[in-house]
Parts: structure tokens; sequence; C-alpha cells
């Protein structure tokens, strides 16, 4: 569970600093600052946070800037990356067009 | 639906290896890979290996790879390439994306050996075109034979960083600099001596500042950092590139495992599922083997992979337990040789002093690449002697033994703790035929003879650069840090098969520079 | 604010939030209390994002055209937040004669309550979406029915409700309701004690076993269902989509990204691991299902499927309800797969529960006491 449970602690106001135009989730084009001020809406989990960005939903889906968004938000919310749960993995594991997807077939035994 | 005993998912060192042990106990099994070719990062791996006989030293990694096919295929191994695995459910089935379609499979027991991933580092213009990982570049260059740029900057000293700077340098780029934010080179010194003494410029307590260019990177700023990774105003560097290549750590791509349910950990290394020394996860019947249970190396994948093959053949009752205690205690005995020494993984982040003998070791190597010729002489592998013999600048304790194993005249001796530096036996003598510095994955070894001639050395290198420079020709020898230190003429260049694509470059030196030459380069400056 | 405040709403969902906004704006003080780390992670965040009136039980659609009126335009700016909503109408999409007729019956129910549906032909159904399938034959046609983002409605709802001082506390679980001197007042967790002056129960399934700790049942059972997301497409049509045989739902999003939702039939009995999973035969399914309409998508790459929990309430209409019986205790749950469209203005109307108004709409029909025996 995570430790911050009081979604009304007080992180101080949101302070635009350098650097925030860096992109950070590549595929969906979301900065540093766009996810720094997200937590100060009140986004404290990377669940939240890729929900309300899309950070992680794009072709990679959070392969390349998970990481990345976890130190961000961590170092706002003044906690470890480590007590970020990561956002849940699905199916498919790569893209997959919808016609591969709907073409089930039968091994012959 | 087609029920295998087994199913693993990535026929890489420990997908292929868990399924060799399986099959051999006579388990059903099919390994499931999303490449067109088998070996994960193995067939990337084109340096020798370390370690030991059993753990295929001084064998280049994609050798190991093919070793590891074909013990497979004689087991009757299933591989299916060019197969997704899409996704882990319930009732440890899974979908696997083949062609046009998709299909279900289940097994009694999964073993996940999806490898890792590379982590990324931002920095001002990290999202230009020639920004990319180590691990893409070797994948580029050694894969599918295609130059990942002209002008490097290689961003990360652990031995990702290091080995593929040496690659590539061999397919023809220039290292323009390795940089790290870290204050000592994180990987082995050997590999960082290898690239150092090529003229390769180390700038440790680094970080980069800026990748420029407007549509791909065409040059980069990099500036000192303090003890919190502030950059130092006026220290900033500028470097023409056109790549900048990451080696910034790997993260296992546990994405399946998760999915499916398993209890996972968060660590600094990355996020791995929680599981016993056999690599079973939380879920009976799903294992976890090779970098995706936690970052290591090729080697220990390989014997994890072996570790829970065994042990699924156990689970599912194709062995007993004593028989797959007695099995799993040697590969463990295997695996525990490989996790010792200055690089074990329980001395990660601890500032090693001293070798296990007792010798300071070298700070020049941890901070710039390269043995200081101050401190060489500490180190019991070099010696001053009359007539030939081999100068072991083998400086750190690492699991390693190829060279005593190499040596037909029983003169270079380890012996049991095979983290132990070398030392030359005094009963001894060198017959001068060179496998000690072709075996030494490191590149660490070179034979010296004092005496060439009047007012001469012979220093013979290890060389794995084209062209090969020929006999007779004229060049500049550098030392250890790849300062260029006199004019240097090659004697002799041996090709044999017995060295495995390692030449030994002969080259005749002023006497006094025998303790220090340590490469040749061409005369005209570019080793292409 | 302490553990104490005016309303305290069990659920971080969709109706909770949207009851803590509506309330905080009326001055009351609330806290929210989420069993989950994440906010919104039930239903809310996994279902399909339809904003629909047609095809919904006649009891149910006077909420769903009062929000699309006078709630759902206005949203964005209202939250301040954009929260993609489209209001360019709803195609339920006919192949067979069949299908044609359970489209009329539905047509016809609707129009009887009032609503603006009406059946087109498939000439007219390509006209407004020229990527149907040359099969399609026939449809429905709602013009004033849309969609909109689930996932951004939860958290712009929470986060202006937090704006306001509402108080979320997330990460634990509410072992149930303790009456005190006869009236529902506080709200007990694994680890605190919260008290309201009065309780709203949103908590999806959950909210029948805490209503039971305070001797309410709410005849629920859960069906899992699962929906499927594309990589970007160019932009194509905006309308919502569904079919006669419900093979799926969905639409293409302000991203670009089509959603789909649907089943493969077993939604009644599918398992999952204490987190909602998806089965390997769903995803691939609910793909044959839209590619027999919409065969313009079949090289469209899925990136993600996921799964959700709905609370299905017996008669497939929910509870939101005042249970007097146990006073200061309200509920809103059993919303069986089509409570994001209605959310607002459930939201609205459990503010006005909470604090004595009268409600804008007659909501008798969602009574708690309405589950009679057969005879």
């Amino acid at each position: 569970m995570s430790k911050i449970k009081d979604r009304l602690i007080d992180m101080g106001e949101f302070m635009p600093m350098p650097g925030d135009d860096m992109v950070i989730c590549r595929c969906e084009e979301v900065t540093k600052g766009e996810i720094r001020k997200a937590v100060h809406d009140g986004m404290f989990t990377m669940t939240e946070i890729r929900r309300y960005l899309r950070t992680g939903m794009g072709l990679c889906q959070g392969q390349t800037c998970g990481g990345l968004v976890k130190r961000i938000v961590a170092g706002e919310l003044g906690i470890s990356p480590l007590e970020l749960e990561p956002a849940a993995s699905r199916a498919p594991m790569r893209p997959v067009e919808m016609k591969v997807l709907g073409n089930e077939i039968k091994e012959a035994q | 639906m087609i029920r295998y005993d087994l199913i693993i998912i990535g026929a890489g060192p420990s997908g292929l290896s868990a399924a060799i042990e399986a099959a051999k106990r006579g388990l059903k099994v099919i390994v499931f890979d999303e490449n067109a070719k088998p070996g994960g990062q193995l067939f990337k791996q084109i340096h020798k290996f370390f370690g030991s006989k059993e753990h295929k030293a001084k064998i280049r990694g994609f050798k190991i790879g093919e070793d590891l096919l074909k013990e497979a295929s004689d087991c009757s191994v299933n591989v299916m390439l060019d197969a997704v695995v899409t996704g882990l459910y319930l009732d440890k089935e899974v979908t696997v994306k083949t062609g046009a379609g998709i299909r279900h499979y289940k097994a009694d027991a999964i073993i996940v050996a999806t490898g890792a991933s590379e982590n990324m580092v931002t920095f001002e213009g990290w999202t230009l075109p020639g920004v990319i990982g180590a691990g893409a570049a070797q994948t580029m260059m050694n894969l599918y034979h295609i130059k990942p740029g002209n002008k490097i900057l290689m961003l990360g000293s652990g031995n990702v960083g290091l080995v593929v700077s040496f690659q590539l340098m061999q397919a023809g780029c220039e290292l323009t600099a390795l940089v790290d934010a870290a204050p000592k080179v994180g990987g082995y010194g050997v590999h960082a001596s290898k690239i150092a003494r090529c003229g390769v410029p180390f700038y440790l307590s680094h970080t980069i500042i800026k990748a420029e260019g407007e549509q791909y990177v065409n040059g980069v700023t990099i500036g000192e950092v303090d003890s919190s990774w502030k950059v130092i105003p006026g220290t900033e560097k500028h470097f023409d590139v056109d790549t900048i290549c990451l080696a910034v750590g790997l993260s296992p791509m546990s994405q399946l495992l998760k999915m499916a349910g398993c209890k996972m950990r968060d660590t600094p290394g990355g996020f791995v599922p929680k599981c016993d020394k056999n690599g079973a996860t939380s879920i009976p019947g799903i294992f976890a083997a090779g970098d995706v249970s936690g970052i290591e190396e090729a080697s220990s994948a390989m014997i994890e992979g072996r570790i829970s093959g065994v042990a699924t053949a156990e689970y599912l009752g194709f062995i007993s337990k004593d028989e797959a205690e007695a099995s799993i205690k040697k590969l463990e005995k295997a695996l525990f040789s490989l996790r010792q020494g200055m690089f074990a993984p329980e001395n990660r982040g601890k500032a090693i002093e001293k070798t296990e003998e007792g010798i300071n070791v070298s700070a020049s190597l941890l901070k710039n690449g390269f043995v200081e010729a101050s401190e060489i002489e500490r180190f019991p592998g070099f010696t001053k002697q009359k007539g030939l013999h081999p100068v072991i600048e083998c400086t750190q304790n690492i699991p390693c033994n190829p060279c005593q194993e190499a040596c037909p005249k029983n003169y270079i001796k380890i012996g049991e703790k095979i983290t132990s530096l070398p030392t030359l036996n005094e009963a001894g003598e060198c017959s001068g035929c060179g496998m000690c510095v072709a075996s030494c994955s490191g590149q660490a070894i070179f034979l010296v003879d004092e005496d060439y001639g009047p007012g001469y050395a012979s220093v013979t290198i290890p060389y794995e650069f084209h062209p090969l420079p020929a006999a007779g020709e004229d060049g500049r020898a550098l030392d250890r840090s790849g300062k260029e230190i006199c004019t240097a003429k090659v004697i002799d260049v041996k090709s044999k098969k017995a060295f495995d694509h390692t030449h030994l470059l002969t080259m005749r030196v002023p006497a006094e520079m025998a303790v220090k030459a340590r490469f040749f380069c061409r005369q005209e400056g570019e080793n292409e | 604010m302490g553990n104490c405040a005016d309303v305290v709403i069990i659920g971080g969902g969709v109706i909770g939030n949207a009851a803590a906004y509506y309330l905080a704006k009326k001055g009351c003080s609330v806290i929210v209390l989420e069993k989950s780390d994440t906010i919104g992670d039930g239903g809310s965040s996994r279902n399909g994002g339809g904003v629909r009136q047609s095809g919904r039980d006649k009891r149910e659609l006077p909420l769903a055209m009062y929000g699309v009126k006078n709630l759902w335009p206005m949203l964005s700016e209202e939250l301040e937040m954009d929260v993609e909503y489209y209001q360019e109408g709803n195609l339920r999409l006919g192949k067979t004669d069949s299908h044609i007729k359970i489209l009329q019956r539905l047509t016809d129910k609707a129009t009887a309550s009032g609503l603006g549906v009406r059946m087109i032909k498939g000439l007219e159904a390509r006209e407004i979406c020229p990527y149907l399938s040359d099969e399609v034959i026939g449809a429905s046609w709602c013009p004033t029915d849309g969609h909109a983002n689930p996932l951004l409605v939860t958290l712009a709802y929470y986060r202006k409700a937090r704006r306001l001082g509402v108080r979320f506390i997330t990460g634990e679980e509410v072992v149930g309701i303790r009456k005190i001197k006869g009236k529902a007042r506080q709200v007990v967790t694994h680890e605190d004690i919260y008290e309201g002056g009065t309780v709203i129960l949103a908590a999806g399934y959950d909210s029948r076993r805490i209503a039971s700790t305070v001797g309410i049942d709410v005849p629920m059972t859960q069906a899992e269902l699962e929906v499927l997301v594309t990589e970007t497409q160019p932009p194509m049509f905006y309308q919502m989509l569904g079919t006669a045989e419900a093979d799926f739902y969905g639409h293409q999003s302000a991203h670009g990204s089509f959603v789909f939702g649907g089943s493969s039939g077993y939604e009644d009995v599918n398992k999952d691991n204490g987190t909602p999973v998806t089965a390997s035969i769903t995803a691939p399914c609910i793909c044959r299902g839209i590619m027999k309409y919409f065969p313009c998508l079949e090289e469209a790459k899925i990136v993600r499927t996921w799964a959700g929990w709905i609370d299905v309430c017996v008669d497939h209409i929910p509870v939101i309800s005042q249970a007097e019986e146990v006073s200061g205790f309200i509920l809103a749950c059993g919303f069986s797969g089509h409570g994001f469209g209605i959310s607002p203005t459930v939201g609205m109307l459990l503010s006005q529960m909470a604090v004595g108004e009268s409600t804008v709409l007659d909501i008798s029909k969602f009574r708690y006491d309405r589950f009679k025996a057969k005879i």
C-alpha cells in the first residue's frame, strides 16, 4: 500500500522550473512540467498520472518513460521512486493488428 | 489447445539453457521468441566471455549462442521464432502471435526468460535522432552490420558502455569520448583499458548538458558535476558528434509476470518478481530466470536458466527431489563462483581499496580508464625479466582464468580461487606461443622481450581491428593512456585459428618503451 | 477537518467524486474514502465512455436526458478540464432483418419516452459514417448521444473537488458502517473511523457487503467485461457505436485511438485473481465483432486490453436512494454497466439528497426497497 493516503497533503505551490519543457514520454509527447503539475493537481500514483496525461499509453506502453516518470513524480511527492507502484501490465505485450488478434488459429493436436 | 509440460518465453541464454535441462529430463518443452533469430543478447556479443571453462570463458558470445542452440536442438527442444507471447493468462495459458494470427497454448509450468530493456536518461535534446541506446547500437552493428554513426559519445562506463565502445571502434566509428556522472569507472578495468590505450578520453564525474542539433545530433556539451550532481560552471566541454550512445543500465522486461499476477518487488535495479533461489515465483508453476529476475549478465543467466529447468522438472515430477537438489547444488556452485570478486553483487557500490592480495587498486584505472605506469609495477603479473615473457596487466579480482588454462607450459598461475590475480610460476618458462595473449578476454596480456635487439624491445599486443597492419609497417606506439610515445615497426602479425580472431601484433619499440608501449597506431593515424 | 465531515462518501469513483464535487460546491465538508491506492480504479476508469440516452431502460432515460441537456455540454468548462465530451450521435447497427427488428423495438420504446431517436436505412447510416461495412442494412440513430473520456471525467471531478477542500483518503478499505443512536454516522476502515452527518455509499459491487453492515441488501451480481484500445488512427468519425446484438460498443477518442468494449459471452462467470484480468478469448472475439462492421479497422493495431467488473443489479437499473430505515444513509450503486453516462446527473442528485433538497428529477424508481418477490 502506498504511504501517501491523505490527498490533501501540502506539497506547496507548483513552481515552474527550467527543464519543464523537456519531453519525457516520447510516444505521447508529455513534458516534465506537465507531469510535475499533475502531481500538484492531485495525481499521486503512476496509474493516475497515466490516465490523466497519457504517459505510458503509447506504442511502447511505458517501457521507455516508466522509470523517468516515476522519478519525477517521486521527486514532486518527496518519496522514493520505489514507493510508486508501476501501472498495470496488460496484453498484448506488443501491438497486434485487429485482424491478427481476431484470427485464432487452431492447432492440430 | 495444445498443452506442454513446459513453456519457456524467450530463447535467449537463460531460456535456451532452461529448455535444455528440462528436455534432457524428459519434459515436452516449447520455447517462444519474438525475434527472427534465437539466442537473445548472445549473438550481439562478439567479445570473449570471462569466467572459467565451465562458464565458457574465452569463447565469444555468439559462439556460445551457437553451441547453446545446437545443444537445444540435440535435445529436440522446439523453438518457435517470430512468435510474440502477447499475454500470460490465468491457468498458465499463453497467447502467441505467429504470422497472421494468434495461438493459444497451455503448460503445467512456465519459465519467463524475457530479459531486459535499456534505460533512458534525459538531458536537453535527448529526443533528437542520433541519441540511441548502446544495446541498440550493438544490434545495428553486430546483427545488421550497420554503422550506428561516425563520431560517437558514449554515456556510461559500466560493462555495456565499455564493451560497446570497443565494438563501435571495431566497426570503424570514432569514439570521441566516454562519459559517466559517477566518479569511478563502473565496469571491468580491462574493458576500460582496451579503449583508453586507443586514445579514447574518459570523463568521469561528467554529465551531458545538452545534445545539439536541429534535425539530428551534430554536437554535445558535457560538464563536470559536483557531489550533488550539479554542473560546475566553467567546466563545459563541447564535442562534434553525430551519435550519443546511452549505456545507463537495463530494466527487466517483467510485464508478463506482472500481468499473470506474480508478486513483484520494486528494486533500484528494476521491477522483478519475488522468486526463490530456483526462480519459482509466487504463482505455483511460474518461474523466472535470467535478467528478467534481476540484471546480471549472460553467464549467470545461463546458469539461472539451467537451475529453473531442473526445478521445473522436479516440480512436474520428472525427477526426484534428491536428483534435483544434486543438480542444482552443482549449478549453484558455478553461479556462486561467478558472483565473486570486486564486481560481485554484494560489493556493488562499495569502494574497494585493495585487492584480495592486499595490493592497492589502481586509482587511475577507476578515474581515467588506464593504469598509470607508476601503479602497474605493484601487480604480480607485471615483471621485468630477461627474454620473452608475458606481462599480465590484470589488476582487479574478477572470476576469470583462461590465461592459466591457455598456457601449455603452466607458466601462468591463478589457482583454485579464480578471482586471484594471475602470477607467473617461478619454475616455469615462456615459449612465446602467444596463447595467453589471445585467450585473455580482457586483452590484458602482452608478450615482452626487452632484449629484442640492441636498444630495442618487442611488445606483442592483442589486436582486433581491421585492416590488419602488415609486417614491416611503420607506425607509432601508444601507451596505456593512448598517448603516442614513440615510433614502432611491425615485426609480425600472427593470426592462428587457435587465437580465435585475436591477432597478435608484435612491434619493435625503443627498449625503454617496453614497459609502456601497449597499442600500435598506423602512420595515417586512423584505425579503420 | 479531522475525521469528521458533513458527508462521508464511500467510493472514489466517478459517482462518489461527482457527488463530492457538487456537495463541496454547496459548501459542505466532505471526506471520500477509496480502498485502492488509485482514485477511480473500479468501473469508472475501465468503461467504454459512452454518454448515451438511447438503449436505456425507460426509468433511467430521464437521468440520461437531463445530463445530456444540462450537464455534459458544459462539464469541461465547469470542471476546468477538457473531458473530451463529444456529442456526435449514436449509431446502433444492424446487418440482418432480425437485427432491425431488435433495433426498431428499442427505438419505439425510447421515442415513447420522448427521446429523439429514429431508425435509418443503410444509405443514410453510411452518409453519417462512411466507414461502415457495406453489409450494414440499417441502424438506430440518436443524434444527441455521444461519448467522453471516463478517465478524465473521474479525475476531473476529483481534482476540482480536492481543490474545493474535499478530503480524499486512498488505500483504506471500508469495513462497515456503524449506527450511532439510530443514525448512520460512523464509517469504519481497517485503520480508522470517520464520522459524517450523512453517509453515501457509492462503492460499486463492494456496496453490497458494506450495506449489509447496516442491514440493507442490494441484490447484485458481477460481470467482467473487457475493453481494447488501438493506436492513434487518422480522424475518421466520432459517433458512438454499437450493434443490435451488442457485439461491441465504442468510439474514436479525441486522441485518435479507437476504444471498444465487449465480452466473450462468459462475462457472468469470468474469474479474476484479485484484480480484474483479461481472458484470452475475449479480445479476439471483440475484434471479430468489430471487423464485421468496420472492415476498415482490420489493420489497426491493438495496443492494450483491460478488464473491469460491472455491478449488475438484479433489474439492471441502479439503486439511487435514501435508505430511510437507516437514517442518514444514501445508496448509489448497481449501475449495471451504464453508470458513466448518467454520472454527472447522479452526482448532482446525491448532493441534493444529502443536503435535504428535493431532487430535480424523480428518483422513486431507484428506491432501495423496490425488490419484491415474484408472487
